[in-house]
């Protein structure tokens, strides 16, 4: 009995002791796996559990993480991977942070799924491991390294820190059935709103839709993105260039949902209010979502999503490992069967994601082409032509954050 | 000697774990709120953050809302709690025999359920495209679920004192039976001796009884419900939310300038906290709750 208490303290003291022999080494290690030929890198990848921390928001990609991609690469090459749901990436990033304060260098992310709006961040804090991406043999073949939406991330030069890992695009959702014609601008939506009072709503920022929703009418109001391709600091009067922004928003707010006195605080509230006909209109950063919510019988069977005659927002999102990964090889030959062309085929159809993919359809062989034209995107998705011609790009981080304090001061408290 | 100090070494274990995650994350969140934050740089103690904060509408009307909340969320459940204990010590003395088991574990249920599923029934329950609302316009009472009223994402925060009413009576009646259980069932037929009817024994003998641990669990209610995050950020509106909604908010920006900002809502909520639980504390000491009674 006397021995007890020792013991527990014992192995208290073990837990609370994260100093293991095996930190040096892997210092060593994971620069070298930077420069390693790629079968050595397979070698090293063997038996490892690699942790892969993401947005876990929504049950079809966690599907096909679990279901198809882990599985696959279970078998293949020997690699454990865990799927670790996080609520936002922007708590990925403020755990790296606080990991990297404590001076922890054996952390327990293997794999973060980042884009833009955090990606930034993770740079500017040097929370990313390196230039990696020049290591997977499926982004030296099937990427155009050299195209904007790959070499830049929201405005920022992406320099190998993180692989492209799909491209996702701003469209609105509606039920042709209620109504045939949808606004295709947001002056037409203005009306819109106006004449069916209470069926429209975003939900608020930081709800990352939300958000880009808000973006998407900077763009249309305040004449264009072309102006903001610069650094916010060099527009001297940014505030009036956002103003008819507030001035469309807050038009528009008392014809919203509940007079526009809320608004959803996510997007997953957002769809079930209109899955349940209380609103008329959702919105996805997905161009597939609306399709697979009808294939799981969320949506009703007559849901179609549409774009704006001027473009919608569009970006690529990443794949990354962090600074200080314990598992790098694993997490490299990951990232790497994440890009090959039969995991970015399956992502592709609407019944696991429906994500369209951040390869170069020009660089695949004709039957990888051919595969990946078969998918069928169900009746809810435009094509991908009309989408590939409606792209905008998206606005560096530092906007987003003027703009979502800003509209908690213009538009929440109005 | 070993004797005597044996129970405190048994306890070290765990009470060093919980000194070390639990004061360490209050002395880590203290020195943030003070500006001390290496990450970008800055390493100097000053009281900008709380400066910022007390001079922001933002933040008083957060406080409001959620003192408004915690006040109605922690009175409604009491009354509800008392009601239910009370109720059940007469059905008890009345039949001279236990509860009967189903009753009991009907009155447990909200307590086995998290909050975060709490706020997501209640959504689904009563939002105007929720279930009640279509089972009244099918039943013909409303003619569209625009009628119905909003009870969820409303702007006095019903949806919240609803859902946290209903999950904590059952915690406050669970508090308070075993005080009413040693009130001996000879008192009742005294009282009736003395020509006192129900409600008079209510007033004279159960409420007295009862109210050092009603304080109490009203108390522990309102901390709980003036500190809590997920049923505020499932069930309340985007602007004014509640100070630990706000906190996150702030935490979340993107920008780490603010984060000086969240940690001091967070201390303040801390400081009140611990503030309400000394007056707890001295009340209950007076009403001398904690020597028991036997």
């Amino acid at each position: 009995m006397k021995t007890y208490p020792l013991a527990a303290l014992g192995t208290l003291s073990i837990i609370l002791s994260a100093c293991s022999s095996e930190d040096a080494d892997n210092a060593t290690n994971a620069d070298s796996l930077l420069t390693a030929d790629w079968d050595a890198i397979q070698d090293t990848a063997q038996g490892q559990e690699v942790n892969m921390y993401m947005w876990g928001g929504s049950d079809n990609i966690n599907n096909y993480l679990d279901e198809w991609v882990a599985p696959r690469i279970k078998q293949d090459y020997g690699i454990e991977l865990n799927r670790v749901p996080m609520n936002d990436a922007q708590d990925i990033i403020n755990q790296l942070l606080d990991e990297k304060i404590a001076g922890k260098t054996d952390g327990s992310m293997d794999i973060i799924w980042i884009n833009g709006e955090n990606f930034k961040a993770a740079k500017d804090n040097d929370l990313l491991w390196g230039d990696f991406t020049g290591q997977l043999p499926n982004f030296n073949d099937y990427v155009n390294a050299d195209a904007p939406e790959v070499s830049e991330d929201f405005g920022e030069p992406v320099e190998g820190l993180e692989a492209p890992w799909g491209k996702a695009q701003f469209v609105l959702v509606h039920d042709e059935n209620q109504y045939e014609d949808p606004p295709k601008s947001m002056s037409e939506l203005a009306d819109w709103v106006k004449q069916n009072p209470g069926q429209f709503t975003y939900p608020a920022p930081p709800d990352f839709t939300g958000s880009a929703f808000i973006r998407q009418v900077l763009y249309e109001t305040t004449g264009g993105h072309v102006q903001y391709q610069q650094p916010a600091a060099d527009i001297e009067n940014l505030e009036e260039r956002l103003e008819p922004m507030w001035q469309y928003l807050n038009s528009i707010e008392p014809y919203l949902w509940r007079e526009g006195e809320t608004y959803p605080e996510s997007l997953a509230k957002q769809d079930q209010l209109f899955a349940s006909g209380e609103i008329a209109m959702t919105m996805s950063y997905d161009p597939a979502l609306a399709a697979s919510e009808v294939l799981k019988g969320r949506f009703p069977e007559s849901t179609r999503t549409f774009i704006l005659n001027g473009g919608t927002l569009a970006n690529t999102h990443f794949l990354s490992i962090p600074f200080n990964a314990s598992d790098k090889a694993g997490a490299l030959v990951a990232i790497n069967e994440l890009m090959s062309p039969a995991a970015q085929t399956a992502k592709l159809s609407p019944e696991n994601w429906g994500d369209l993919t951040a390869l170069d359809l020009e660089k695949l062989s004709p039957e990888q082409q051919l595969a990946m034209n078969e998918v069928d995107l169900g009746e809810a998705t435009l094509s991908i032509e009309e989408l590939e011609q409606n792209r905008l790009p998206e606005l560096s981080s530092e906007y987003i954050d003027i703009i979502e304090e800003g509209w908690t001061e213009h538009v929440a408290k109005e | 000697m070993w004797r005597k100090s044996k129970p405190y070494l048994l306890l070290l274990p765990a009470s060093f774990t919980i000194i070390l995650l639990f004061f360490g994350g209050i002395f880590d969140g203290l020195l943030k709120s003070f500006g001390y934050f290496p990450a970008i740089g800055e390493t100097g103690l000053n009281l900008t953050a709380y400066d910022r904060l007390l001079h922001s509408s933002d933040f008083w009307q957060s406080m409001a809302l959620t003192l408004r909340v915690a006040a109605l969320s922690s009175l409604i459940s009491a009354i509800i709690g008392a009601f239910l204990a009370v109720a059940l010590f007469f059905v008890n003395n009345s039949t001279k025999k236990a509860i009967p088991r189903p009753w009991q574990r009907l009155f447990q249920l909200p307590l086995t359920i998290p909050h975060l599923v709490a706020g997501y029934m209640v959504v689904l329950i009563f939002t105007q495209s929720g279930f009640v609302s279509r089972l009244l316009a099918t039943v013909g009472w409303i003619d569209g679920m625009t009628e119905f009223p909003v009870l969820v994402n409303d702007s006095f925060g019903w949806g919240i004192i609803l859902t946290y009413a209903w999950k904590e009576a059952p915690f406050v009646a669970l508090m308070l039976y075993p005080v009413l259980s040693r009130i001996h069932g000879s008192w009742r037929d005294v009282s009736r001796v003395f020509g006192a009817g129900p409600w008079q024994f209510i007033r004279e003998v159960v409420v007295p009884v009862i109210m050092p641990a009603w304080t109490i669990a009203t108390f522990i209610v309102f901390v709980f419900t003036f500190s809590a995050f997920e049923v505020p950020f499932l069930l309340g509106v985007t602007y004014p939310s509640v100070l630990p909604v706000y906190s996150y908010q702030l935490y979340t920006s993107g920008t780490l300038s603010d984060r000086p900002e969240a940690l001091a809502v967070n201390m303040i909520l801390a400081a009140i906290t611990i503030l309400l639980g000394l007056v707890a504390y001295y009340v209950s000491k007076r009403w001398n709750v904690l020597k028991g009674w036997g």
